[in-house]
């Protein structure tokens, strides 16, 4: 639905990246692996975290 | 931290620690080895989920003439002795 | 026993540090590292009364990720289990971020600002009344300051020679931090983690240099990463100090 605020397998907090990284690479045509190098999410228990995430408000708000 | 003792002679000692974890203890047992007049230490703790006893028990066995629980007092001031050396030493750096 | 310890930063930030320290037992490595995990209290969202939500989830969802929002926590002025209230009010069309919370307490704040909590659509509401209370990371993992804190053993690097001649050039991998022999410290990501970078042409041995730890602290910034450790450290100081008055009662 959201992004997570942690990473699941760390607990870092990753969610304070995740609209720069969805402005960059998902709607924009950056390379993520880069992004998230910048953003610094390094390990790769943070980095799949942002990868496979996708947001669901949109889908599920019109069922309110 | 509630201290109850089990069994207590002039040259052993088991008592229980209740609230505190390897944390604590193995840096306690660690110190206790080092300790002049203390010929064994260890500590035995059950998992949380096991029911029953699940606090620590340290067990202390000293050589003649040294009484445990000064040797655990002694252990427990060169633990601190060893706090204050590493925060003097991490502030410095 | 004297304790002589000596400390080393390999990279030092606010949030993020490596750092070397001499003259440690396993024993004490370990107890601080569990300390720094376990035992350091953080402030962290606990109880949540809300006025009005009609985003598109649950109260206890929502109630769930203000937990997990860090807050800055100056331990001098907290002691385990003082609240602090935060609220937020925001209508949609508009996403609530960890930064709209106001704190009722000035140095109380999200430590990261861009979280975002919920978006809200045309016409949602979300507002809101929350108790955060310092407690440590045995209680909950919300209260953990430290994240992904470990420790490795510095190992020293030595050439013993050359490589032979028609050496297959197989990578030697390895991580961690070395000591080369001129006691230079350098951390294996500098050079790919393959020390046949570093050393080429070159034999190397590698060993575990006794009671030298490698410490990798981060923190989920409630703290530095300096009053992690200190924190750490002090509260096995504490323990012993109450231990030795207990038992010499």
């Amino acid at each position: 639905m959201m992004i997570p605020v942690r990473c699941f397998t760390c607990g870092n907090v990753i969610a304070e990246h995740w609209e720069e990284f969805k402005s960059r690479a998902r709607e924009g045509d950056e390379d993520p692996g880069k992004v998230l190098d910048e953003l610094g999410v390094e390990r790769h228990c943070c980095r799949r975290m942002m990868v496979s995430h996708k947001d669901l408000v949109d889908v599920v708000s019109p069922y309110q | 931290m509630e201290l109850r003792v089990i069994e207590k002679t002039d040259e052993e000692l088991r008592i229980e620690i209740a609230g505190e974890d390897h944390t604590f203890m193995n840096v306690l047992k660690g110190a206790l080895l080092e300790t002049e007049g203390v010929a064994a230490a260890t500590y035995d703790v059950n998992p949380e989920q096991s029911g029953g006893q699940t606090d620590p028990i340290l067990s202390v066995k000293t050589e003649a003439g040294v009484d445990p629980l000064d040797a655990v007092a002694e252990g427990a001031r060169s633990i601190q002795a060893m706090t204050d050396s590493f925060r003097d030493a991490f502030t410095a750096a | 026993m004297a304790h002589d310890f000596d400390v080393e930063f390999i990279e030092r930030g606010d949030r993020k540090a490596r750092f070397l320290v001499r003259g440690l037992t396993p024993a004490i490595a370990n107890g601080i590292r569990r300390a720094m995990i376990a035992d350091v209290p953080t402030l962290s969202i606990d109880s949540v009364r809300f006025v009005e939500n009609s985003s598109v989830m649950f109260d206890e969802m929502i109630a769930l990720r203000l937990g997990l929002v860090p807050l800055t926590t100056s331990l001098d002025d907290f002691e385990e289990g003082d609240e602090v209230t935060l609220a937020l009010d925001v209508e949609g069309p508009a996403t609530a971020y960890s930064g709209d919370m106001v704190s009722s307490v000035e140095y109380v704040q999200p430590a990261d600002e861009n979280i975002p909590i919920i978006e809200l659509k045309e016409g949602q509401h979300l507002e809101f009344e929350a108790d955060a209370v310092l407690d440590s990371g045995k209680s909950h993992a919300k209260h953990q300051g430290g994240v992904a804190v470990g420790y490795r053993h510095l190992q020293k690097v030595e050439v013993v020679g050359d490589t032979p001649e028609f050496d297959d050039g197989e990578p030697n991998i390895l991580r961690g931090v070395i000591e080369t022999e001129d006691g230079e410290l350098i951390h294996t990501d500098e050079f790919g983690n393959d020390l046949t970078q570093q050393f080429p042409g070159k034999e190397v041995e590698v060993s575990d240099v006794p009671g030298a730890f490698v410490f990798h602290v981060e923190t989920d910034g409630s703290f530095t990463v300096e009053e992690l450790v200190l924190r750490a450290v002090e509260s096995l100081g504490l323990r012993a100090a109450e231990l030795e008055e207990k038992v010499s009662v």
